[in-house]
C-alpha cells in the first residue's frame, strides 16, 4: 500500500466523519445536554486533524484545530451550545468537506479563493473562544495575511497559540551572569538551542541592567530574558540547556500549571521510603538537583535558624504550594507507617502470644490470691494484694498494647490497590484514608485486609459508575473512595464508603426471592433488604467482571470478619453511594468483664458495652407484659437471661432483679439478671467447636475461684432482642 | 557558512569520532593533537568553538585554553574542555583559564553535539 492509496482511505474516513458530525450537530440543538453527542462531534474533528497531520496537510490540519479548540470549550462546557454556533460549526463541516475535496486534487497548497474560506471562517470560530486573546489576534493577523506566501505557515502557528493556555506554559526567568560573553557563552545560542526543545510562545528581553553608554563595558553581558515556553521535556532537560552557564547566572525555572497534578501522582506513587523533602520533589521531577542543591547551599549560609528546606523553596517559588503539600504528606506518611528503625525491636509473634496466654494465667492466678486475701481479712495481704491487682492489670494492658499496631499501613496499601484497578476499570477512582492512626490487634489486622480488598474492589467495580455515567448525573467525573477507621464503644469501626450509584432495593430483593432467600420482601426495612447480599450466592451485578461479582464476595466478607467476633453491615443511598462498617473486637484475648449472675450461674459481659444498671423493680411491679421497658421514655428491649438460658430460679434472689443496659453499635437492649458482682478481667477462652453454634455464647472465662463463667455475645443478644422486639410490635399492630 | 569547530585531543580515534559527529552535523571541522600544535594552526582565522582534552604530551588543556584568551581573536571563543570524573582540581584550574563548559569522558557523539549546539548552533 503506497501513500496514495493511504490517502484515499483518509478521504474516504474523512467523509464518514464528516456525515457523523452534521449528524450530531444537527441533533444537539435538541439535546444541548448530552455529553455524548458533543464527544461525537469532538472525536470527529480530532480524526481528522490528527490523520491530517500524518499527510502533512497543513491546511487541514489548522482549520480543524482551530473547530476542535472551539468544541473543546464546548465539552469542557465553558461555551453554550447556541444556535448561531452550531451554524458556524455547520458551515466548518462544509468547508472541512470541500477541504477534503481539495486534498484529492492533490495540490500542495490551497488557492486564494479556498483560504480566503478558511480564514473567515476561522474568523467566525475564534469569536468564541474565550479567555485567549492571544489566540484571537494571532487568527485575526493570520486572516490579514491569508494573501501572503506564509500564510500556511502562520495559520499552524495561530492554531498551535490557540490551543495553549497559561497552564501549559513553562515560565523561565534567565538573568545571564556579567562574565558569560568573555568566557565565550553567547546567551542567543542557549535560547536557541532551547527553541529545539519546544517553543518558544513569549520572549522578553530585559535591559534594565544596562549601565549609561558611558559606563558600560562592551565585553559584559547586561542582559536578561523572561521567556514562556511550551514543551513536554523534563524540568531537568530544560535545565540541562544551561548548564554551562548556570554557575555565574540566575536561571529559575517555573513549571507549568497544568504538571501539578502529575507531580501530585507521582508522588503519591513513590515507594513507601523514608525521604528527605528535597529528595522526593527531584524524584518526582518537580526540583532539579541543581536547584536543590543551590537551595541546600544557601540554607546553611544564611545566618537565622536553620529553616526547613521545603519553607526556603516555596519563598523562592521553586516549587507550587501544593505540590509541596503532597510531598510533605508524603513524607509524614512514610514516616507513620514506620517509625525509626533504631527504636525498634523485632519479635517473634509467637514469643508474644506466648506472653499475651502467661498473662492470661497471672490474671486468673491473681484473682484467686485476692479472693483468698478477701477470705482471710487480713489488712497487709489484702493491701498487698491490691497492689499486686494493680500492676498485673498494667501488665495486661501494656502486653496487650505490644500487639496494638496503626490501621494505617494496612490502608495506604490500598493507595496502589486503588490504582491498578481504576486502571483496570477505565475509571477514576481516588482513595481517601482517614483514621489511620486508628490501633487494632495485630491478629485483627492481618485478617482483616483480605475482606478489605474485597470489599474495595467490590466498591469500585460496582459501586462508583463509570465517569460518562457519573457526568450525566451531575456528579464529578471523579470517583470517591473512603477508608476511615475509629474506636467506638470497645470495638473498632471500618469504614468503607463510596459516591457511587448505591444499591437498588428492587434488584436486592427480586435477586434474594429469585434464590430462595427469602419468600416475600413486603415489611422489610431498607437496612435488612441491602444487608441480604451478605447472604450466600448474591451478586447484582449486571455483568461479571474478572475482580468481583462472581457471587461468592459478599457471604465470603462476611465469614471472614464474623470470625473475627465482629460484624459487617451495609447501608446505601440510591444515586449517592454505599458505606460498609466493619465492626471488630480491640482484642481477641483479654478484656473488661463485668460479671453478673443469673440464677446460679455467672456470666460475663464485655465492660464496654455496659452503657448502665438500672434496678429492675420498678417495671415488674407495673406488671407489663411488652417486649421492652420504658427507660427516661426511650424503648428499651429486654431479655430476661435467666428465661433465655433458661437457668433454675434461685428463690426470694429474684426480688432484686436489675437491667443491664448494653449497647453495640447504635442499639441498646437491656439485659435482665439477678446479681451484680461487679468488674473482673477476664481472659477469654474460646467455646469449643461443639459449642460454637450456641446463640448468646461468645467464649468462657475461669473465674479467681475456679469457675467457669460464660461469657455473653452481646452483638448477637442485640440483633435477637431487636428481632424479637420488632416481631411482638408487628403481633401488638395487627391484633 | 559553516561555522568551525577545533578538536584538540591526542587520541586520534577520538578526534575522529568527534569530528565524523561534527560534520554529520554540518560543522567544519579543524584537528590537532595537543595544545602545542593547536595555537600553531590558529592564525588569526575564525574558530566558533574549541573542544579540548586535558591531559595532552607538550602542552597541556589548561595551559593551552590560558594561552588561547591571551590572543584576542579567541578572547570570546567558547571552549569545551574534556574530563574525567574525578578532576575536581583540573576543573577549577580550567574554570580560571576560562573554560566554562565541560563534557565527562567518555560520551556518546550524541552528548557531544547538544554540548556543541548549545554553545554554536551550526
Amino acid at each position: 500500500m503506497d501513500m496514495d492509496d493511504a490517502l484515499q482511505t483518509f478521504i474516504a474516513e474523512g467523509r464518514e466523519l464528516l456525515e457523523d458530525m452534521e449528524a450530531a450537530l444537527l441533533g444537539i440543538e435538541h439535546d444541548p445536554e448530552n455529553p455524548e453527542t458533543v464527544n461525537a462531534i469532538f472525536r470527529a474533528a480530532h480524526t481528522i486533524k490528527g490523520s491530517a497531520g500524518l499527510f502533512g496537510l497543513d491546511y487541514l490540519v489548522s482549520f480543524t484545530h482551530v473547530v476542535e479548540s472551539v468544541l473543546d470549550q464546548v465539552r469542557a462546557g465553558e461555551l453554550a451550545v447556541s444556535t448561531d454556533l452550531v451554524a458556524v460549526l455547520l458551515t466548518s463541516c462544509d468547508h472541512l468537506s470541500d477541504l477534503l475535496s481539495w486534498v484529492s486534487t492533490g495540490e500542495e497548497n490551497l488557492n486564494d479563493d479556498m483560504q480566503r474560506k478558511s480564514a473567515s471562517i476561522e474568523q467566525r470560530l475564534s469569536t468564541y473562544l474565550s479567555g485567549s486573546s492571544v489566540a484571537a489576534d494571532v487568527v485575526e493577523s493570520s486572516a490579514q495575511e491569508a494573501d501572503a506566501a506564509a500564510a500556511e505557515e502562520n495559520d499552524v502557528c495561530a492554531a498551535q497559540d490557540a490551543a495553549v493556555s497559561d497552564q501549559d506554559l513553562w515560565h523561565l526567568s534567565l538573568r545571564f551572569g556579567h562574565d558569560v560573553l568573555r568566557h565565550g557563552m553567547d546567551p542567543v545560542s542557549f535560547i536557541r538551542y532551547l527553541a529545539t526543545l519546544g517553543t518558544i510562545h513569549h520572549i522578553e528581553t530585559l535591559w534594565d541592567e544596562l549601565p549609561a553608554a558611558d559606563k558600560m563595558d562592551p565585553e559584559s553581558c547586561y542582559t536578561g530574558f523572561e521567556i514562556s515556553f511550551i514543551s513536554d521535556e523534563s524540568k531537568e532537560t530544560i535545565e540541562n540547556v544551561f548548564e554551562f552557564v548556570r554557575e555565574e547566572s540566575s536561571i529559575r525555572i517555573f513549571t507549568p500549571d497544568s504538571r501539578r497534578e502529575e507531580y501530585i501522582r507521582l508522588i503519591q506513587e513513590l515507594p513507601e521510603e523514608d525521604m528527605k523533602i528535597g529528595e522526593i520533589l527531584v524524584r518526582c521531577g518537580t526540583l532539579t538537583r541543581c536547584e536543590l542543591e543551590a537551595a541546600l547551599s544557601s540554607q546553611q549560609q544564611s545566618d537565622e535558624s536553620l529553616k526547613p528546606i521545603g519553607e526556603y523553596l516555596l519563598e523562592e517559588k521553586a516549587v507550587q504550594p501544593e505540590v509541596m503539600s503532597a510531598a510533605l504528606n508524603k513524607q509524614k506518611s512514610v514516616k507513620d507507617a514506620r517509625p525509626p528503625e533504631a527504636s525498634l525491636i523485632r519479635v517473634d509473634a509467637e514469643k508474644l502470644d506466648t506472653l499475651i496466654n502467661l498473662v492470661g494465667e497471672l490474671i486468673i492466678a491473681g484473682a484467686g490470691t485476692n479472693m483468698i486475701a478477701q477470705r482471710s481479712g487480713m489488712p497487709d495481704l489484702m493491701e498487698a494484694t491490691e497492689t499486686l491487682s494493680r500492676l498485673v492489670e498494667e501488665v495486661r494492658d501494656s502486653a496487650l498494647n505490644l500487639r496494638m499496631v496503626q490501621i494505617g499501613a494496612t490502608f495506604n496499601r490500598f493507595q496502589r490497590v486503588v490504582r491498578d484497578v481504576s486502571q483496570e476499570l477505565g475509571k477514576d477512582i481516588v482513595l481517601k484514608i482517614s483514621g489511620g492512626e486508628t490501633e487494632l490487634d495485630k491478629t485483627v489486622v492481618e485478617k482483616i485486609a483480605d475482606p478489605l480488598t474485597h470489599l474495595v474492589r467490590n466498591a469500585m467495580d460496582h459501586g462508583i459508575e463509570a465517569a460518562d455515567i457519573r457526568e450525566a448525573k451531575g456528579k464529578p467525573a471523579q470517583g470517591n473512595l473512603k477508608l476511615n477507621a475509629y474506636h467506638d464503644a470497645g470495638s473498632i469501626v471500618i469504614e468503607v464508603s463510596d459516591d457511587g450509584g448505591g444499591l437498588s432495593k428492587e434488584k436486592i430483593l427480586s435477586k434474594a426471592i429469585d434464590r430462595g432467600l427469602i419468600s416475600d420482601g413486603s415489611g422489610m426495612a431498607d437496612k435488612e433488604i441491602f444487608n441480604l447480599i451478605f447472604e450466600a450466592g448474591f451478586s447484582t451485578a449486571d455483568q461479571i467482571s474478572n475482580l468481583s461479582g462472581r457471587g461468592v464476595g459478599m457471604d465470603v466478607v462476611r465469614r471472614n470478619i464474623e470470625a473475627l467476633r465482629g460484624t459487617v453491615e451495609l447501608d446505601s443511598e440510591p444515586g449517592k453511594g454505599t458505606t460498609v462498617k466493619i465492626r471488630l473486637p480491640l482484642t481477641l484475648a483479654i478484656i473488661d468483664g463485668f460479671l453478673v449472675g443469673v440464677g446460679n450461674s455467672g456470666y460475663v459481659i464485655p465492660l464496654d458495652m455496659v452503657v448502665e444498671c438500672v434496678e429492675y423493680g420498678a417495671w415488674k411491679e407495673s406488671g407489663s407484659n411488652s417486649s421492652c421497658l420504658n427507660l427516661r421514655g426511650e424503648v428499651l428491649p429486654y431479655i430476661r437471661l435467666g428465661d433465655y438460658f433458661d437457668e433454675a430460679s434461685s428463690g426470694q434472689r429474684r426480688e432484686r432483679e436489675s437491667v443491664v443496659v448494653v449497647r453495640y453499635g447504635e442499639h441498646k437492649v437491656g439485659l435482665v439478671v439477678d446479681r451484680l458482682m461487679g468488674e473482673f478481667q477476664t481472659v477469654i477462652k474460646p467455646l469449643g467447636r461443639m459449642f460454637s453454634r450456641i446463640s448468646g455464647i461468645s467464649g468462657f472465662t475461669i473465674l479467681g475461684s475456679g469457675e467457669v463463667v460464660l461469657i455473653l455475645d452481646v452483638p448477637g443478644l442485640v440483633q435477637e432482642a431487636e428481632s424479637y422486639f420488632s416481631e411482638h410490635e408487628k403481633r401488638a399492630i395487627s391484633a | 557558512m559553516a561555522k568551525t569547530v577545533m578538536v584538540v585531543d591526542d587520541s586520534a580515534s577520538l578526534r575522529q569520532v568527534v569530528a565524523i559527529a561534527l560534520r554529520g552535523a554540518g560543522y567544519e571541522v579543524l584537528e590537532a593533537c595537543d595544545g602545542k600544535d593547536a595555537l600553531s594552526k590558529l592564525s588569526g582565522q575564525k574558530i566558533h568553538l574549541i573542544i579540548s582534552d586535558v591531559n595532552m604530551p607538550n602542552m597541556d588543556g589548561i595551559t593551552f585554553v590560558r594561552e588561547l584568551k591571551k590572543n584576542p581573536a579567541y578572547k570570546f571563543t567558547p571552549v569545551i574542555m574534556l574530563t574525567t570524573e574525578s578532576q575536581e582540581q583540573k576543573k577549577k584550574e580550567g574554570q580560571a583559564a576560562g573554560a566554562r563548559a565541560w563534557v565527562v569522558k567518555p560520551f556518546q557523539p550524541a552528548q557531544m553535539l547538544s554540548a556543541v549546539s548549545k554553545l554554536i548552533m551550526p
